[in-house]
């Protein structure tokens, strides 16, 4: 049965490349609506298929070598796929949210001869193949194609905003890529293979060792820049503001997550035999993830263009990743990728809302479009729900992973990355919910500080119903909220384990039951505050608005949008990791 | 073993970067990053070399005759395809984005601007950039 099982992993990789290429030679065949069908089924086998992947691997990881190329005595000359549950499931999560997407860009494109199509199965295929894989360099081949295939999709409007952000976005990854290649060399001049495995007992064998840690130092890097943490999250808020609206649901819901996701998988796998890198870790990525989760919480709130503003808030998610990462625990790890999921679902969700006031009031402004939401009162609700899940609302998939993450931080003492993850959320929210009560309340008459904040109008086609936008929506925020928390906190501690190659633990640690509440509570007043400003007493709002308006203008002034300011930081970036890896 | 290719990629790596954050031209600055990725070609080549020995095909060799590492010739291969395929990405990109802009500096090319207002420098009247209110 195992092994029958094992035959099915290239599949998830196989059908969108099959599909994606059969489109691209008849493209200017089909007729109508046919790409959107075809697109949509094949998300679907794949998310099936990997969730059949993901059930026949929690007993143990299947393992697929390509042509048959297996290891012979310990040298590994063929290519595999090894995949144990988690990696399954957040795959089957990922072929699930393309689904879901297609769905809201029905015939969103037009007449595009489904370009739209056969570049996010190209995405989605090298996403798949990036969790599957257990070689270091065909990982690296995924990294690119899945980059690749996202800077197309983010010029798709070919505006000039879209472009500008497109080329950003494209200079930075490429970097990423190039500094990804150049670490996989150094690990592979050291220890003389590509495979995880092969490269995980070299690594355990070789003791304190430089060029181990500059290849680390290299690979986290890249990893880094494609999971937006401080400093290399400049990017991010140029191309998911201007990529069209369903591309923005997929940067947002899964590629930014997998590049922490390869990052936790390295880190533990590969080289976690090394006490060089176990001991400057910790320190390492839950400072950058708290850092991280509170720049871009901040910056979220002073956002007036909604898509930036979500931007932002993905960027505070991935620090809050990164510290459950940092952890190194099973419980950090666990958290870690149940608030992957999560966090997808969520915020999938939010960039429909973003997507559906784009299609029907033709703006994206929060300032142009107070109470121009009246008449979509659900994509309302929706968003409500959406931000209040955000901040912490103690149900669902993404609660659950917050938990677990905060239960790692408590454990480990780290309380300053537990309050930076808190603060960061609630900031998060509370950019959500003001945005929500001034658009489809009409409340917040007068703007603070976010008025001078960046934006650019756009338009999206208006050719669909509400309910086909609407409804994938929806059922990503009831995904979320219903998934049943009993079989996630049964499949976790082993999913979790099995994923760090670690013996299983029973359950896991969670962390304060008032801390969440905490985050929604402070959320809310942020809103209110937003909101309400103009009805509050001076004596409340000047001090409030003297201490926010100074450190405002210097991060606006971080945030240039310029090319040369980015690759400054990515060297400062590299620098710091590399300094504190070295001291370790 | 010598420290020189290390060396040379490094520094190549390094100058790239520097193009790239002081350049006001977008086709200079592909052009940077196009040095930047030599030097990860100089460091797989450097890394896979060997003094001595030939290339890795043994049709008029015997077989066990020492050769350079044909896995990093594999990388450099798969990395000239990629850097083609961005430089033309981005060259592409580059065109549009001058067709719109009617610029190639990225100081004038910035993805969004203040408050949603129309840049003053570029021409832009056509592209539907509206004012906010």
């Amino acid at each position: 049965m195992t092994a029958s099982a094992a035959a099915l992993l290239p599949l998830p990789v196989a059908i969108p490349l099959v599909v994606c290429a059969a489109m691209l030679a008849t493209a200017h065949l089909l007729p109508g609506r046919l790409p959107d069908i075809l697109a949509t089924l094949a998300a679907l086998a794949v998310a099936v298929l990997c969730a059949v992947i993901a059930r026949h691997a929690a007993e143990h990881p299947l393992v697929y070598w390509f042509g048959g190329w297996e290891p012979h005595d310990g040298v590994h000359l063929g290519i595999g796929f090894s995949v144990d549950e988690a990696s399954g499931w957040v795959a089957a999560f990922i072929g699930l949210l393309y689904a879901v997407t297609f769905v809201f860009a029905w015939g969103f494109f037009g007449r595009t001869h489904g370009h739209f199509h056969i570049l996010m199965l190209l995405f989605l295929a090298a996403m798949v193949g990036f969790c599957f894989t257990r070689d270091m360099f065909n990982l690296f081949v995924w990294f690119e194609v899945m980059s690749v295939a996202a800077f197309a999709l983010t010029a798709y409007h070919l505006e000039e905003s879209a472009l500008s952000g497109a080329i950003n976005f494209t200079v930075i990854n490429s970097l990423a890529g190039f500094l990804m290649l150049g670490g996989i060399g150094l690990i592979y001049a050291r220890t003389g293979t590509l495979d995880f495995e092969g490269i995980a007992a070299a690594v355990a064998r070789s003791g304190r060792d430089p060029v181990v840690a500059g290849a680390f130092c290299l690979v986290a890097a890249a990893l880094m820049i494609k999971g937006a943490i401080v400093p290399f999250q400049f990017w991010l808020a140029d191309a998911h503001a201007v990529a069209p609206s369903p591309v923005s649901v997929i940067f947002s819901g899964s590629m930014v997550s997998l590049g922490l996701f390869g990052l936790a998988k390295l880190s533990a796998v590969v080289f976690g035999g090394s006490d060089q890198l176990r001991h400057a870790l910790p320190l390492l990525l839950t400072a950058l993830g708290g850092g991280t989760a509170l720049l871009g919480g901040w910056m979220a709130l002073l956002q007036r263009h909604l898509k930036r503003m979500l931007a932002f808030s993905t960027i505070s998610h991935a620090g809050i990743m990164l510290t459950g990462i940092g952890a190194l625990s099973a419980d950090g790890t666990g958290g870690m990728l149940v608030y992957l999921v999560g966090h997808g679902l969520v915020k999938g969700a939010l960039f429909m809302v973003a997507g559906i006031l784009l299609a029907t009031r033709a703006s994206i402004d929060e300032i142009a479009l107070r109470g121009l939401g009246r008449g979509i009162g659900p994509a309302g609700i929706a968003m409500a729900l959406a931000g209040l899940l955000l901040c912490g609302l103690p149900i669902g998939v993404l609660d659950q992973g917050t938990r677990l993450v905060q239960g790692a931080l408590a454990q480990q003492g780290r309380g300053m990355a537990l309050a930076a993850g808190a603060i960061g959320a609630a900031l998060t929210g509370a950019a959500v919910l003001r945005a929500a009560g001034r658009i489809f309340l009409g409340l917040g008459p007068d703007p603070g500080d976010e008025a001078g904040a960046p934006s650019a109008d756009e338009r999206e086609k208006a050719n669909r119903p509400l309910w086909l936008m609407l409804a994938p929506c929806c059922v990503l925020l009831a995904l979320d909220v219903a998934l049943p928390a009993d079989l996630i906190e049964h499949a976790v501690p082993r999913a979790a384990s099995a994923f760090l190659h670690r013996p299983a633990v029973a359950a896991l640690a969670e962390g304060p039951a008032w801390l969440p509440w905490t985050s929604l509570t402070a959320a809310l007043a942020g809103a209110g505050y937003g909101l309400f400003r103009r009805r509050l007493p001076a004596l409340v709002v000047r001090p409030v608005s003297v201490t926010q308006s100074a450190p405002t203008r210097a991060l606006e002034v971080l945030h240039s949008g310029l090319i040369g300011d980015y690759a400054a930081w990515l060297a400062v970036g590299v620098a710091v990791i590399a300094v504190v890896l070295g001291l370790a | 073993m010598s420290m020189l290719p290390y060396a040379v990629a490094a520094w190549l790596f390094g100058i790239g970067l520097y193009g790239i954050a002081t350049s006001r031209n977008f086709i200079h600055l592909v052009g940077c990053l196009g040095i930047c990725q030599s030097a990860t070609y100089v460091l797989l080549l450097g890394l896979g070399y060997r003094w001595g020995s030939i290339a890795p095909i043994f049709y008029d060799h015997p077989p066990g005759t020492p050769a350079v590492d044909p896995v990093m010739q594999a990388l450099v291969l798969t990395d000239i395809v990629v850097g083609a395929t961005l430089t033309a990405l981005l060259l592409v990109l580059t065109i549009q984005a001058y067709k719109r802009g009617g610029s190639l500096d990225p100081e004038i090319l910035r993805p969004m601007r203040p408050g949603g207002q129309p840049d003053r420098g570029a021409s832009r009247a056509d592209d539907g950039e509206r004012t906010a209110p």
